[in-house]
């Protein structure tokens, strides 16, 4: 049996934003690490949430269940969630469930942070 | 609002009604005045509840009298008046703007003693013209304030009908082996009338409902919850007094019963239209009654069949008789129910859709699924790119299998000969879908393009946690097999599990706005990923097995 790999580093680069650098794979099995490093990244008040998508192996649609509870966790905090790193495949997703709609897609991080203000 | 309703506004003003509001002034205290210690003392700044009706002759007095007032001066058998002097007012100083009395700020006695000066008149009478159109201009704000949230709260309103009616309909579509269900429900701008709902009998029959309520928005959101609840009631109670036997639980009779139950119950000028179809699987034969709803049409071959019977709508006349009719479907026949959302939408030129374009469409157009798809892209031609939605639009298929015992890779002649590139088990534990999904990838990595090799890998991923997960329960010692096979146009992966006799329900479309409002569940979006990443998928299943076919085509791999 295969062993899910995934590890996530929180930063918090301005006052107001904070990254989730997400490495690996997102499955049902990240629902427990994904939820604590969100909390860890909402500890000092930033108001955008980024998931940095850059080395993501993997992600399934239990992973995108994952994604649509933390938004709904986002949204009661009036917080904003964005993304950057998604490779073309995870960008056609986010279009076909409208992730993309309730998520910012940005190319990079500067313009991630740029955009998070 | 307020300036329009006489006595509330008065009573909101003055505090008739318990509450001053802001705009109420009270008296203002000059630079020398000190509340006067034996007096009954309101502390300066502080607002006096009085009440003054409309009807009290001291607010006629007021409002032609510019001007400080001496109340000590005025003669009025007025209660208003009385109370003002038991407050120890001695000035008042109407708020006048445009002949309306928009309040009064009142002053007791200098501390002094001396009387107002005329100055200090002056200086009053110069600060009322300046309040009372600044108090005006607040309260229209206020007014439009509440204008506004008045109006959000009817547009939440109307969100949380839609949602609450959109839960009301079918969350999973059923699954009968040898036939196929589908449906599509687009709501006009806010909320419709339109419903659709499926009965499950125990002895294997499928009742299929259609319907329409007259009138949009939330009464008919309401008609239609309850003619649903209806409907299912008097079904479902036939169904146990006919306790499964070889009696005919009757379309006719189950509308006949619900119109009488509706009836009495229904407000004046709604009614609703409704078709009841009852299908048995086993053996293909349609009973069916109509209650004036427009008649669905069976595509047979390249023709139609009108599935015509008649009856009054539901919920206009008590006592009314319902035919039944009956159709045996044969495989392949194709049905299509509708609203009439579709047959009246209206193009630029004011054109209806209409039954010719529809039964022709039908006609001439794949059925089952396909043929929602192409109807409504058919009918987004119709009307043009603007179209705003007029009616509610409901569409369901339910098609017979070409043939029921070879669903998967018909036409095999057509497609050529096979080819085997991989076949493989895998153990049914979590994680083991990425292997599959690799080893999968690698053996058709040759023949698809890499756009495309991403999409098989989440299709076959998807798909392999589903059989692992829903068919074989997640049981390491049941293994999923794999077969991936190419012919010179078509690529196809089986993956089979041991759940067969448990058929995998059709969830409706994962829709992200219900999600996030927390009225469909965070997960759901395996199946509808597979469907958006392969080009056709079947299902076969018998007493032990289950599989899920996918398919792509090659010739047209590299448009995507």
């Amino acid at each position: 049996m295969a062993t899910p790999q995934l590890n996530l580093t929180v930063r918090q680069p301005s006052s107001t934003a904070a990254i989730i650098d997400i490495q690996g794979e997102v499955t049902g099995a990240a629902e427990t690490p994904l939820m604590n490093a969100y909390e860890e990244a909402s500890k000092n008040g930033a108001r955008t949430i980024i998931l940095n998508f850059s080395n993501l192996e993997y992600m399934n649609s239990s992973g995108i269940g994952l994604l649509v509870t933390l938004l709904i966790r986002v949204n009661r905090q009036k917080q904003r969630m964005f993304s950057f790193g998604l490779s073309d495949h995870y960008q056609q997703i986010f279009q076909l469930t409208r992730l993309n709609e309730a998520i910012g897609i940005y190319p990079d991080e500067a313009s991630a942070l740029q955009a998070a203000g | 609002m307020e300036t329009t309703n006489k006595p509330s506004f008065w009573q909101r003003i003055f505090g008739g009604g318990k509450t001053p509001v802001e705009t109420e002034p009270g008296p203002v205290p000059t630079h020398d005045s000190v509340p006067i210690p034996d007096a009954p003392k309101p502390l300066p700044g502080t607002l006096l509840n009085i009440d003054l009706p409309p009807n009290d002759p001291l607010v006629a007095y007021f409002s032609s009298q510019p001007g400080v007032v001496e109340l000590e001066k005025l003669n009025l058998d007025s209660p208003a008046l009385r109370e003002l002097n038991a407050q120890a007012v001695k000035l008042v100083i109407p708020l006048v703007n445009q002949g309306e009395l928009l309040g009064l700020m009142n002053l007791s006695n200098r501390l002094s003693d001396q009387d107002y000066s005329s100055d200090d008149r002056g200086l009053l009478n110069n600060l009322a013209t300046q309040t009372a159109p600044a108090i005006r201009v607040a309260q229209l704000v206020r007014q439009q304030q509440l204008e506004t949230q008045a109006r959000e709260r009817l547009e939440q309103e109307l969100r949380i009908a839609r949602l609450v009616q959109q839960t009301l309909l079918p969350q999973e579509l059923p699954a009968l082996e040898g036939w196929h269900i589908a449906a599509h429900y687009r709501p006009a701008r806010s909320v419709g009338g339109d419903f659709y709902d499926f009965l499950q009998y125990s002895d294997g029959r499928l009742g299929l409902i259609i319907g329409d309520v007259t009138d949009k928005g939330v009464p008919a959101a309401l008609v239609m919850a309850s003619t649903r609840a209806t409907l299912r009631g008097v079904a479902i109670d036939y169904a146990a007094a006919q306790n499964t036997t070889e009696s005919v639980v009757d379309p006719g009779q189950v509308l006949a019963r619900a119109n009488d139950l509706i009836c009495p119950d229904i407000p004046p000028k709604m009614f609703i239209t409704c078709f009841y179809a009852l299908l048995d699987p086993k053996t293909g034969c349609l009973q069916y009654a109509n209650a004036g709803h427009d008649v669905p049409y069976v595509k047979r071959g390249n023709s139609f069949i009108e599935l015509r019977a008649r009856g009054m709508p539901l919920g206009l006349l008590p006592g009314m008789p319902y035919e039944i009719q009956e159709l045996q479907l044969e495989p392949g026949d194709s049905i299509l129910f509708y609203s009439d959302g579709l047959v009246e939408a209206h193009n630029p030129q004011k054109e209806m859709f209409g039954f010719p374009r529809l039964s022709e469409y039908v006609a001439t157009h794949a059925g089952g699924a396909a043929l929602i798809e192409s109807v409504l892209e058919d009918l987004e031609i119709f009307t043009g790119p603007n179209w705003e939605q007029e009616d509610d639009v409901t569409l369901m298929t339910l098609e017979r299998a070409a043939d029921d015992r070879r669903q998967t890779t018909d036409d095999d002649a057509m497609r050529g000969e096979w080819k085997i590139l991989d076949e493989f088990q895998t153990p049914s534990a979590e994680g083991n879908e990425r292997e599959v999904m690799k080893r999968v990838a690698e053996a058709v990595k040759d023949i698809l393009p890499a756009s495309r090799l991403e999409q098989l890998k989440t299709a076959v991923a998807e798909a392999t946690m589903n059989a692992m997960e829903h068919g074989n329960k997640n049981n390491p010692d049941i293994p999923v097999a794999v077969e991936v096979k190419a012919s010179p146009s078509l690529l196809s992966v089986h993956i089979t599990d041991e759940g067969g006799s448990v058929p995998i329900p059709d969830n409706p479309a994962p829709d992200l706005d219900l999600k996030l409002d927390g009225m469909q569940s965070p997960r759901g979006w395996g199946l509808f990923l597979i469907k958006q990443f392969v080009d056709e998928m079947n299902i076969v299943t018998d007493e032990k097995h289950h599989t899920v076919e996918l398919i792509w085509h090659l010739e047209d791999a590299n448009k995507t």
